[in-house]
Protein backbone atom coordinates (compact mmCIF):
# COMPACT_ATOMS: atom_id res chain seq x y z
CA UNK A 1 0.00 0.00 0.00
CA UNK A 2 1.33 3.53 -1.01
CA UNK A 3 0.99 6.49 1.66
CA UNK A 4 -2.01 8.17 -0.58
CA UNK A 5 -3.42 4.86 -0.90
CA UNK A 6 -3.04 4.29 3.38
CA UNK A 7 -4.13 7.79 3.89
CA UNK A 8 -6.82 7.46 1.65
CA UNK A 9 -8.00 4.18 3.60
CA UNK A 10 -7.72 6.19 6.92
CA UNK A 11 -9.81 8.21 5.21
CA UNK A 12 -12.16 6.17 4.86
CA UNK A 13 -12.52 4.47 8.19
CA UNK A 14 -12.67 8.04 9.55
CA UNK A 15 -15.90 7.88 7.64
CA UNK A 16 -17.14 4.53 8.64
CA UNK A 17 -16.39 5.56 12.17
CA UNK A 18 -18.33 8.76 11.87
CA UNK A 19 -20.84 7.09 10.54
CA UNK A 20 -20.88 4.21 13.14
CA UNK A 21 -20.93 6.90 16.12
CA UNK A 22 -23.80 8.64 14.69
CA UNK A 23 -25.94 5.60 14.51
CA UNK A 24 -24.49 4.67 17.66
CA UNK A 25 -25.84 8.07 19.14
CA UNK A 26 -29.19 7.87 17.20
CA UNK A 27 -30.27 4.59 18.95
CA UNK A 28 -29.43 5.54 22.40
CA UNK A 29 -31.19 8.73 22.03
CA UNK A 30 -33.72 7.04 20.34
CA UNK A 31 -34.19 4.43 23.24
CA UNK A 32 -33.76 7.39 25.52
CA UNK A 33 -37.02 8.99 23.29
CA UNK A 34 -39.28 5.58 23.30
CA UNK A 35 -38.43 4.33 26.91
CA UNK A 36 -38.22 7.53 28.56
CA UNK A 37 -39.63 10.95 27.33
CA UNK A 38 -39.03 11.83 23.57
CA UNK A 39 -38.13 15.74 24.84
CA UNK A 40 -35.10 14.05 26.91
CA UNK A 41 -34.45 12.31 23.88
CA UNK A 42 -34.09 14.94 21.91
CA UNK A 43 -32.59 16.83 24.67
CA UNK A 44 -29.61 14.26 25.23
CA UNK A 45 -28.52 14.67 20.95
CA UNK A 46 -28.66 18.41 21.26
CA UNK A 47 -26.08 17.85 24.07
CA UNK A 48 -24.24 15.43 22.11
CA UNK A 49 -23.96 17.73 18.91
CA UNK A 50 -23.18 20.73 21.30
CA UNK A 51 -20.63 18.37 22.99
CA UNK A 52 -19.14 17.01 19.86
CA UNK A 53 -18.49 20.39 18.47
CA UNK A 54 -17.11 21.99 20.74
CA UNK A 55 -14.83 19.28 21.63
CA UNK A 56 -13.64 18.89 17.92
CA UNK A 57 -12.88 22.53 17.79
CA UNK A 58 -11.09 22.97 20.91
CA UNK A 59 -9.45 19.03 20.57
CA UNK A 60 -6.24 20.51 19.98
CA UNK A 61 -5.45 22.72 23.31
CA UNK A 62 -8.22 20.23 25.26
CA UNK A 63 -5.43 17.26 24.30
CA UNK A 64 -2.42 19.38 25.03
CA UNK A 65 -3.97 20.22 28.88
CA UNK A 66 -5.19 17.00 29.41
CA UNK A 67 -1.39 15.76 28.32
CA UNK A 68 0.46 18.88 30.16
CA UNK A 69 2.18 19.89 27.21
CA UNK A 70 3.68 23.13 27.20
CA UNK A 71 4.84 25.01 23.68
CA UNK A 72 8.20 25.72 23.60
CA UNK A 73 10.02 28.88 23.38
CA UNK A 74 11.15 30.74 20.46
CA UNK A 75 14.98 28.98 20.60
CA UNK A 76 14.83 26.23 22.90
CA UNK A 77 15.85 23.11 22.21
CA UNK A 78 17.34 23.50 18.88
CA UNK A 79 18.95 20.31 18.44
CA UNK A 80 15.25 18.74 19.22
CA UNK A 81 13.73 21.21 16.47
CA UNK A 82 16.13 20.01 13.56
CA UNK A 83 15.54 16.62 14.43
CA UNK A 84 11.97 16.79 13.95
CA UNK A 85 12.65 18.76 11.01
CA UNK A 86 14.50 16.42 9.17
CA UNK A 87 12.24 13.23 10.33
CA UNK A 88 9.34 14.96 8.69
CA UNK A 89 11.32 16.02 5.94
CA UNK A 90 12.26 12.01 5.40
CA UNK A 91 8.22 11.42 5.68
CA UNK A 92 7.84 14.25 2.80
CA UNK A 93 5.49 16.20 5.25
CA UNK A 94 5.07 19.71 3.80
CA UNK A 95 4.88 21.51 7.46
CA UNK A 96 7.12 20.29 9.92
CA UNK A 97 4.92 19.61 13.40
CA UNK A 98 5.55 21.94 16.43
CA UNK A 99 7.30 20.38 19.45
CA UNK A 100 5.22 20.31 23.02
CA UNK A 101 7.38 19.58 25.96
CA UNK A 102 5.79 17.19 28.85
CA UNK A 103 7.76 17.60 31.82
CA UNK A 104 8.03 13.76 33.14
CA UNK A 105 10.30 11.63 33.75
CA UNK A 106 8.28 8.80 32.18
CA UNK A 107 9.92 7.97 28.53
CA UNK A 108 7.29 8.52 25.74
CA UNK A 109 5.79 10.58 23.14
CA UNK A 110 2.39 11.21 21.17
CA UNK A 111 0.96 13.41 18.26
CA UNK A 112 -2.32 15.11 17.91
CA UNK A 113 -3.83 17.54 15.68
CA UNK A 114 -7.06 17.42 13.19
CA UNK A 115 -4.90 18.41 9.91
CA UNK A 116 -1.30 17.58 9.64
CA UNK A 117 -0.27 21.30 9.18
CA UNK A 118 -2.30 21.70 12.49
CA UNK A 119 -0.36 18.83 14.24
CA UNK A 120 1.93 18.85 17.09
CA UNK A 121 4.38 16.09 18.74
CA UNK A 122 4.29 15.90 22.42
CA UNK A 123 7.77 14.02 23.84
CA UNK A 124 8.45 13.94 27.69
CA UNK A 125 11.52 15.09 28.66
CA UNK A 126 12.09 11.56 30.20
CA UNK A 127 12.29 10.30 26.23
CA UNK A 128 14.92 12.82 26.17
CA UNK A 129 16.94 11.35 29.24
CA UNK A 130 16.46 8.19 27.78
CA UNK A 131 16.69 7.61 24.33
CA UNK A 132 19.53 8.24 21.99
CA UNK A 133 19.76 10.13 19.19
CA UNK A 134 19.10 6.93 16.55
CA UNK A 135 16.50 5.55 18.85
CA UNK A 136 14.60 9.18 19.66
CA UNK A 137 13.89 9.95 15.93
CA UNK A 138 12.61 6.63 15.52
CA UNK A 139 10.04 7.10 18.09
CA UNK A 140 9.83 11.00 16.38
CA UNK A 141 9.06 9.02 13.04
CA UNK A 142 6.32 7.22 14.59
CA UNK A 143 4.37 9.52 16.05
CA UNK A 144 4.71 11.48 12.44
CA UNK A 145 3.34 8.46 10.60
CA UNK A 146 0.38 8.75 12.74
CA UNK A 147 0.26 12.76 11.63
CA UNK A 148 1.36 11.31 7.99
CA UNK A 149 -1.29 8.45 7.82
CA UNK A 150 -3.90 10.88 9.66
CA UNK A 151 -4.01 8.55 12.66
CA UNK A 152 -4.23 11.58 14.77
CA UNK A 153 -7.41 13.10 12.92
CA UNK A 154 -9.26 9.50 13.33
CA UNK A 155 -8.12 9.21 16.53
CA UNK A 156 -9.16 12.42 17.62
CA UNK A 157 -12.46 12.17 16.15
CA UNK A 158 -12.76 8.74 17.96
CA UNK A 159 -11.98 10.03 21.19
CA UNK A 160 -14.50 13.01 21.16
CA UNK A 161 -17.24 10.76 20.00
CA UNK A 162 -16.75 8.22 22.45
CA UNK A 163 -17.05 11.03 24.94
CA UNK A 164 -20.12 12.03 23.63
CA UNK A 165 -21.61 8.37 23.51
CA UNK A 166 -20.64 8.39 27.72
CA UNK A 167 -22.10 11.50 28.24
CA UNK A 168 -25.85 10.54 26.30
CA UNK A 169 -25.64 7.07 27.92
CA UNK A 170 -24.84 8.49 31.07
CA UNK A 171 -27.83 11.20 30.49
CA UNK A 172 -29.92 8.05 29.82
CA UNK A 173 -28.82 5.71 32.73
CA UNK A 174 -29.46 8.25 35.32
CA UNK A 175 -33.09 9.18 34.04
CA UNK A 176 -33.81 5.63 34.53
CA UNK A 177 -32.01 5.05 37.96
CA UNK A 178 -33.00 7.98 39.72
CA UNK A 179 -36.64 7.80 39.09
CA UNK A 180 -37.36 8.65 35.83
CA UNK A 181 -40.91 7.23 34.32
CA UNK A 182 -41.16 4.99 31.54
CA UNK A 183 -44.50 6.09 29.67
CA UNK A 184 -44.68 3.86 27.07
CA UNK A 185 -42.94 0.34 27.22
CA UNK A 186 -43.08 -2.13 29.48
CA UNK A 187 -40.46 -4.09 32.44
CA UNK A 188 -38.75 -5.83 29.05
CA UNK A 189 -37.49 -2.82 27.16
CA UNK A 190 -36.51 -1.09 30.50
CA UNK A 191 -34.40 -3.73 31.53
CA UNK A 192 -33.22 -4.24 27.73
CA UNK A 193 -32.53 -0.31 27.84
CA UNK A 194 -30.66 -0.31 30.91
CA UNK A 195 -28.08 -2.89 29.51
CA UNK A 196 -28.30 -0.76 26.14
CA UNK A 197 -27.35 2.43 28.51
CA UNK A 198 -24.63 0.28 30.28
CA UNK A 199 -22.67 -1.17 27.59
CA UNK A 200 -23.00 1.76 24.90
CA UNK A 201 -20.07 3.61 25.97
CA UNK A 202 -18.44 0.34 25.97
CA UNK A 203 -18.98 -0.91 22.77
CA UNK A 204 -17.89 3.06 22.14
CA UNK A 205 -14.31 2.57 23.72
CA UNK A 206 -13.97 -0.84 22.36
CA UNK A 207 -13.82 0.56 18.69
CA UNK A 208 -11.85 3.36 19.66
CA UNK A 209 -9.30 0.63 21.54
CA UNK A 210 -9.29 -1.66 18.03
CA UNK A 211 -8.60 1.21 15.94
CA UNK A 212 -5.76 2.14 17.74
CA UNK A 213 -3.89 -1.05 18.38
CA UNK A 214 -3.76 -1.79 14.57
CA UNK A 215 -2.62 1.63 13.94
CA UNK A 216 0.55 1.19 15.62
CA UNK A 217 1.92 -1.51 13.82
CA UNK A 218 1.24 0.44 10.66
CA UNK A 219 2.96 3.70 12.67
CA UNK A 220 5.68 1.26 13.57
CA UNK A 221 6.11 -0.01 10.16
CA UNK A 222 5.83 3.52 9.32
CA UNK A 223 8.69 4.63 11.66
CA UNK A 224 10.99 2.08 10.08
CA UNK A 225 10.39 3.04 6.35
CA UNK A 226 11.04 6.91 7.02
CA UNK A 227 14.37 6.25 8.68
CA UNK A 228 15.11 3.33 6.60
CA UNK A 229 15.92 1.86 9.38
CA UNK A 230 13.80 -1.13 11.69
CA UNK A 231 16.17 -1.81 13.98
CA UNK A 232 16.27 2.01 15.41
CA UNK A 233 12.52 1.66 15.93
CA UNK A 234 12.66 -2.27 17.55
CA UNK A 235 15.71 -1.00 19.83
CA UNK A 236 13.70 1.97 20.93
CA UNK A 237 10.43 -0.31 21.67
CA UNK A 238 12.83 -2.37 24.03
CA UNK A 239 14.08 0.64 25.76
CA UNK A 240 10.18 1.37 26.56
CA UNK A 241 10.14 -1.95 27.58
CA UNK A 242 13.03 -2.03 29.99
CA UNK A 243 11.93 1.63 32.03
CA UNK A 244 8.61 0.89 34.59
CA UNK A 245 8.65 4.70 34.50
CA UNK A 246 4.75 5.77 34.77
CA UNK A 247 3.36 8.95 33.53
CA UNK A 248 1.67 11.50 36.23
CA UNK A 249 -0.72 12.57 34.44
CA UNK A 250 -1.69 9.21 32.51
CA UNK A 251 -5.22 8.99 31.65
CA UNK A 252 -7.58 7.17 29.73
CA UNK A 253 -9.07 9.70 27.71
CA UNK A 254 -5.61 10.13 25.82
CA UNK A 255 -4.25 6.25 26.70
CA UNK A 256 -4.06 5.81 22.87
CA UNK A 257 -2.35 8.84 21.55
CA UNK A 258 0.74 7.80 23.23
CA UNK A 259 3.66 5.65 21.83
CA UNK A 260 3.48 3.39 24.06
CA UNK A 261 0.07 3.10 26.54
CA UNK A 262 1.08 5.10 29.72
CA UNK A 263 -1.56 3.37 31.84
CA UNK A 264 -0.90 -0.36 31.46
CA UNK A 265 -0.27 -1.20 35.37
CA UNK A 266 -3.08 0.87 36.76
CA UNK A 267 -5.92 -0.75 33.81
CA UNK A 268 -4.80 -4.15 34.43
CA UNK A 269 -5.41 -3.68 38.08
CA UNK A 270 -8.70 -1.52 37.71
CA UNK A 271 -10.32 -3.88 35.18
CA UNK A 272 -9.21 -7.21 36.26
CA UNK A 273 -10.55 -10.31 34.27
CA UNK A 274 -11.44 -7.88 31.39
CA UNK A 275 -7.53 -6.98 31.17
CA UNK A 276 -6.56 -10.47 30.41
CA UNK A 277 -8.07 -11.05 26.98
CA UNK A 278 -6.29 -7.69 25.56
CA UNK A 279 -9.47 -6.48 24.15
CA UNK A 280 -9.17 -3.45 26.05
CA UNK A 281 -5.61 -2.48 25.83
CA UNK A 282 -4.93 0.68 23.27
CA UNK A 283 -1.45 -0.85 22.16
CA UNK A 284 -0.16 -4.06 21.13
CA UNK A 285 2.25 -5.42 23.36
CA UNK A 286 5.70 -4.39 23.14
CA UNK A 287 7.41 -7.54 22.44
CA UNK A 288 4.96 -8.10 19.40
CA UNK A 289 5.60 -4.46 17.96
CA UNK A 290 8.91 -5.74 18.50
CA UNK A 291 8.63 -9.09 16.82
CA UNK A 292 7.00 -7.69 13.91
CA UNK A 293 9.73 -4.84 13.34
CA UNK A 294 11.96 -8.28 13.20
CA UNK A 295 10.11 -9.62 10.68
CA UNK A 296 10.10 -6.88 7.94
CA UNK A 297 13.65 -5.70 8.62
CA UNK A 298 15.03 -9.67 8.49
CA UNK A 299 16.95 -8.94 12.07
CA UNK A 300 17.41 -9.77 15.97
CA UNK A 301 17.59 -7.10 18.40
CA UNK A 302 21.01 -7.92 20.43
CA UNK A 303 20.54 -8.71 24.29
CA UNK A 304 22.26 -5.72 25.29
CA UNK A 305 20.43 -2.19 23.91
CA UNK A 306 23.67 -0.02 22.97
CA UNK A 307 24.74 2.18 26.00
CA UNK A 308 24.96 5.37 23.69
CA UNK A 309 24.22 9.02 25.26
CA UNK A 310 21.29 10.23 25.76
CA UNK A 311 19.98 12.91 23.44
CA UNK A 312 19.31 15.21 26.41
CA UNK A 313 23.21 15.33 26.51
CA UNK A 314 22.85 17.41 23.12
CA UNK A 315 20.42 19.31 24.24
CA UNK A 316 21.93 20.59 27.53
CA UNK A 317 19.53 19.19 29.81
CA UNK A 318 20.69 17.37 32.90
CA UNK B 1 -30.24 -7.85 -25.97
CA UNK B 2 -28.69 -9.53 -23.49
CA UNK B 3 -25.20 -9.84 -25.31
CA UNK B 4 -25.78 -5.74 -25.84
CA UNK B 5 -25.99 -5.01 -21.89
CA UNK B 6 -23.49 -6.92 -20.93
CA UNK B 7 -21.14 -5.79 -23.72
CA UNK B 8 -22.31 -2.45 -22.00
CA UNK B 9 -21.64 -3.72 -19.06
CA UNK B 10 -17.91 -4.73 -19.91
CA UNK B 11 -17.29 -1.41 -20.97
CA UNK B 12 -18.41 0.58 -18.48
CA UNK B 13 -16.29 -1.75 -15.60
CA UNK B 14 -12.85 -1.57 -18.31
CA UNK B 15 -13.57 2.15 -18.00
CA UNK B 16 -13.74 2.80 -14.41
CA UNK B 17 -10.88 0.69 -13.87
CA UNK B 18 -8.67 2.31 -16.13
CA UNK B 19 -10.14 5.65 -15.02
CA UNK B 20 -8.99 4.63 -11.36
CA UNK B 21 -5.49 2.57 -12.18
CA UNK B 22 -4.49 6.22 -14.56
CA UNK B 23 -5.39 8.53 -11.83
CA UNK B 24 -3.26 6.49 -9.16
CA UNK B 25 -0.26 6.91 -11.85
CA UNK B 26 -0.54 10.41 -11.72
CA UNK B 27 -0.61 10.32 -7.98
CA UNK B 28 2.12 8.67 -7.79
CA UNK B 29 3.88 10.54 -10.42
CA UNK B 30 2.63 13.64 -8.62
CA UNK B 31 4.16 12.43 -5.10
CA UNK B 32 7.74 11.80 -6.67
CA UNK B 33 7.60 15.53 -8.19
CA UNK B 34 6.52 16.75 -4.60
CA UNK B 35 9.84 14.20 -3.31
CA UNK B 36 11.50 16.19 -5.93
CA UNK B 37 11.04 19.35 -5.25
CA UNK B 38 11.67 18.65 -1.31
CA UNK B 39 15.27 17.69 -2.44
CA UNK B 40 15.51 20.61 -4.78
CA UNK B 41 14.98 22.78 -1.60
CA UNK B 42 17.37 21.51 0.61
CA UNK B 43 20.33 21.40 -2.33
CA UNK B 44 19.58 24.86 -2.62
CA UNK B 45 19.70 25.83 0.71
CA UNK B 46 23.36 23.91 0.82
CA UNK B 47 24.91 25.70 -2.26
CA UNK B 48 23.67 29.26 -0.41
CA UNK B 49 25.50 28.38 2.38
CA UNK B 50 28.88 28.08 0.24
CA UNK B 51 29.59 31.93 -0.57
CA UNK B 52 29.40 32.61 3.49
CA UNK B 53 31.82 29.38 4.06
CA UNK B 54 34.25 30.23 1.26
CA UNK B 55 34.26 33.88 2.26
CA UNK B 56 34.82 33.01 6.25
CA UNK B 57 37.84 30.75 5.18
CA UNK B 58 39.80 33.34 2.96
CA UNK B 59 39.85 35.50 5.58
CA UNK B 60 42.43 33.22 7.30
CA UNK B 61 43.99 31.74 4.25
CA UNK B 62 43.77 33.93 1.50
CA UNK B 63 46.09 32.06 -0.47
CA UNK B 64 44.28 28.93 -0.69
CA UNK B 65 42.65 30.21 -3.96
CA UNK B 66 42.85 26.63 -5.39
CA UNK B 67 40.41 25.37 -3.17
CA UNK B 68 38.32 28.14 -3.22
CA UNK B 69 37.93 27.61 -7.14
CA UNK B 70 37.01 24.03 -6.71
CA UNK B 71 33.97 24.68 -4.37
CA UNK B 72 32.80 27.60 -6.03
CA UNK B 73 33.17 25.52 -9.45
CA UNK B 74 31.16 22.49 -7.87
CA UNK B 75 28.30 25.07 -6.68
CA UNK B 76 27.84 26.01 -10.12
CA UNK B 77 27.68 22.26 -11.03
CA UNK B 78 25.31 21.88 -8.52
CA UNK B 79 23.04 24.84 -9.12
CA UNK B 80 23.11 23.93 -13.19
CA UNK B 81 22.22 20.48 -12.33
CA UNK B 82 18.60 19.51 -13.48
CA UNK B 83 17.94 15.98 -13.64
CA UNK B 84 18.07 13.88 -10.35
CA UNK B 85 20.96 12.10 -11.38
CA UNK B 86 23.30 14.89 -12.01
CA UNK B 87 22.49 16.47 -9.20
CA UNK B 88 23.44 13.64 -6.88
CA UNK B 89 26.84 13.60 -8.99
CA UNK B 90 27.18 17.23 -8.71
CA UNK B 91 26.06 17.07 -4.91
CA UNK B 92 28.83 14.44 -4.33
CA UNK B 93 31.38 16.67 -5.96
CA UNK B 94 30.61 19.25 -3.50
CA UNK B 95 31.04 17.22 -0.57
CA UNK B 96 34.64 16.14 -2.08
CA UNK B 97 35.48 19.97 -2.80
CA UNK B 98 33.99 20.90 1.01
CA UNK B 99 36.12 18.11 2.23
CA UNK B 100 39.16 19.68 0.84
CA UNK B 101 37.96 23.09 2.28
CA UNK B 102 38.02 21.63 5.74
CA UNK B 103 41.17 20.45 5.48
CA UNK B 104 42.47 23.63 4.65
CA UNK B 105 40.18 25.40 7.86
CA UNK B 106 41.95 22.16 10.34
CA UNK B 107 45.47 24.01 9.84
CA UNK B 108 43.54 27.34 11.22
CA UNK B 109 42.89 26.99 14.74
CA UNK B 110 41.84 30.48 14.96
CA UNK B 111 39.09 30.02 12.27
CA UNK B 112 38.11 26.69 13.73
CA UNK B 113 37.21 28.66 16.93
CA UNK B 114 35.16 31.62 15.63
CA UNK B 115 31.50 32.02 15.90
CA UNK B 116 30.95 32.62 12.18
CA UNK B 117 32.79 29.52 10.72
CA UNK B 118 31.35 26.99 13.78
CA UNK B 119 27.31 28.17 13.12
CA UNK B 120 28.44 27.70 9.22
CA UNK B 121 29.38 24.12 9.72
CA UNK B 122 26.54 23.17 11.89
CA UNK B 123 24.26 24.62 9.02
CA UNK B 124 25.92 22.56 6.12
CA UNK B 125 25.71 19.52 8.35
CA UNK B 126 22.20 19.97 8.81
CA UNK B 127 21.54 20.87 5.37
CA UNK B 128 22.97 17.36 4.36
CA UNK B 129 21.22 15.62 7.02
CA UNK B 130 18.01 17.19 5.46
CA UNK B 131 19.01 16.46 2.13
CA UNK B 132 19.69 12.45 2.67
CA UNK B 133 16.18 12.64 4.28
CA UNK B 134 14.64 14.03 1.41
CA UNK B 135 16.51 11.30 -0.78
CA UNK B 136 14.77 8.65 1.71
CA UNK B 137 11.45 10.19 0.67
CA UNK B 138 12.50 11.10 -2.76
CA UNK B 139 13.70 7.45 -4.14
CA UNK B 140 11.00 5.89 -2.31
CA UNK B 141 8.64 7.64 -4.00
CA UNK B 142 10.21 7.34 -7.45
CA UNK B 143 9.82 3.56 -6.84
CA UNK B 144 6.62 2.85 -6.30
CA UNK B 145 6.16 5.24 -9.39
CA UNK B 146 8.64 3.66 -11.46
CA UNK B 147 7.19 -0.22 -10.22
CA UNK B 148 3.89 0.99 -10.86
CA UNK B 149 4.19 2.00 -14.76
CA UNK B 150 6.41 -1.17 -15.15
CA UNK B 151 3.76 -3.45 -13.91
CA UNK B 152 1.42 -5.53 -16.48
CA UNK B 153 -0.85 -3.80 -17.43
CA UNK B 154 0.44 -0.09 -17.31
CA UNK B 155 3.83 -1.41 -18.72
CA UNK B 156 1.81 -1.63 -22.23
CA UNK B 157 0.24 2.01 -21.97
CA UNK B 158 2.35 4.07 -19.68
CA UNK B 159 4.65 5.64 -22.38
CA UNK B 160 1.78 6.48 -24.74
CA UNK B 161 0.21 7.86 -22.19
CA UNK B 162 3.41 10.34 -21.07
CA UNK B 163 4.53 8.30 -18.43
CA UNK B 164 8.21 7.67 -18.37
CA UNK B 165 10.89 6.25 -15.50
CA UNK B 166 11.95 8.49 -12.85
CA UNK B 167 15.30 8.80 -12.08
CA UNK B 168 16.46 8.22 -8.31
CA UNK B 169 18.83 10.90 -6.61
CA UNK B 170 22.15 7.98 -6.42
CA UNK B 171 25.28 9.39 -7.64
CA UNK B 172 27.57 6.99 -9.50
CA UNK B 173 28.82 4.65 -7.75
CA UNK B 174 26.15 4.66 -5.23
CA UNK B 175 24.63 1.47 -6.23
CA UNK B 176 27.81 -0.14 -5.82
CA UNK B 177 27.87 -3.30 -3.93
CA UNK B 178 29.12 -2.67 -0.30
CA UNK B 179 31.98 -4.89 0.04
CA UNK B 180 33.54 -2.25 -2.45
CA UNK B 181 32.81 0.98 0.57
CA UNK B 182 34.41 -1.65 3.14
CA UNK B 183 37.27 -2.28 1.01
CA UNK B 184 38.11 1.69 0.78
CA UNK B 185 37.73 2.01 4.56
CA UNK B 186 40.33 -0.53 5.40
Amino acid sequence: MTLQEQIRSNRFRSGIVVFGFALLLLVIAGLIGVVLDLSLGVFALAIALAYGIFALVRSRSMIAGMTRAQALGEKELEPLRRLVENVSIGAGLAVTPEIRLVDDAAPNAFAAGLRPEKSYVGVTTGLLRTMPKRELEAVIAHEISHIRNRDTYLMTMATVFAGVIALVADIGFRSIAYGGRSRKAGGIVVVLAVVGFILAPYAALLLRMSLSRRREYLADAGAAEILNDPEAMALALRRLELDTTSLRYADASTAHLWVESPTDRVDSERRGVLAMSGLFNTHPALPDRIEALEEVGGFRLPERLPDDEPFAAALGLT
Amino acid sequence: MLGLSIVIGVVVVLGVVVALGYNRLVRLRNEADTGWANIDVQLQRRADLIPNLVEAVRGYAAHERAVFDEVTRARTALQGATTPGSAANANEGLTAALGRLFAVAEAYPDLKASENFLRLQGDLTDTEDKISAARRYYNSTVMHFNTAIQSIPWVLVARPLGFRDKEFFSAEGDTAPPQVSFSQTT
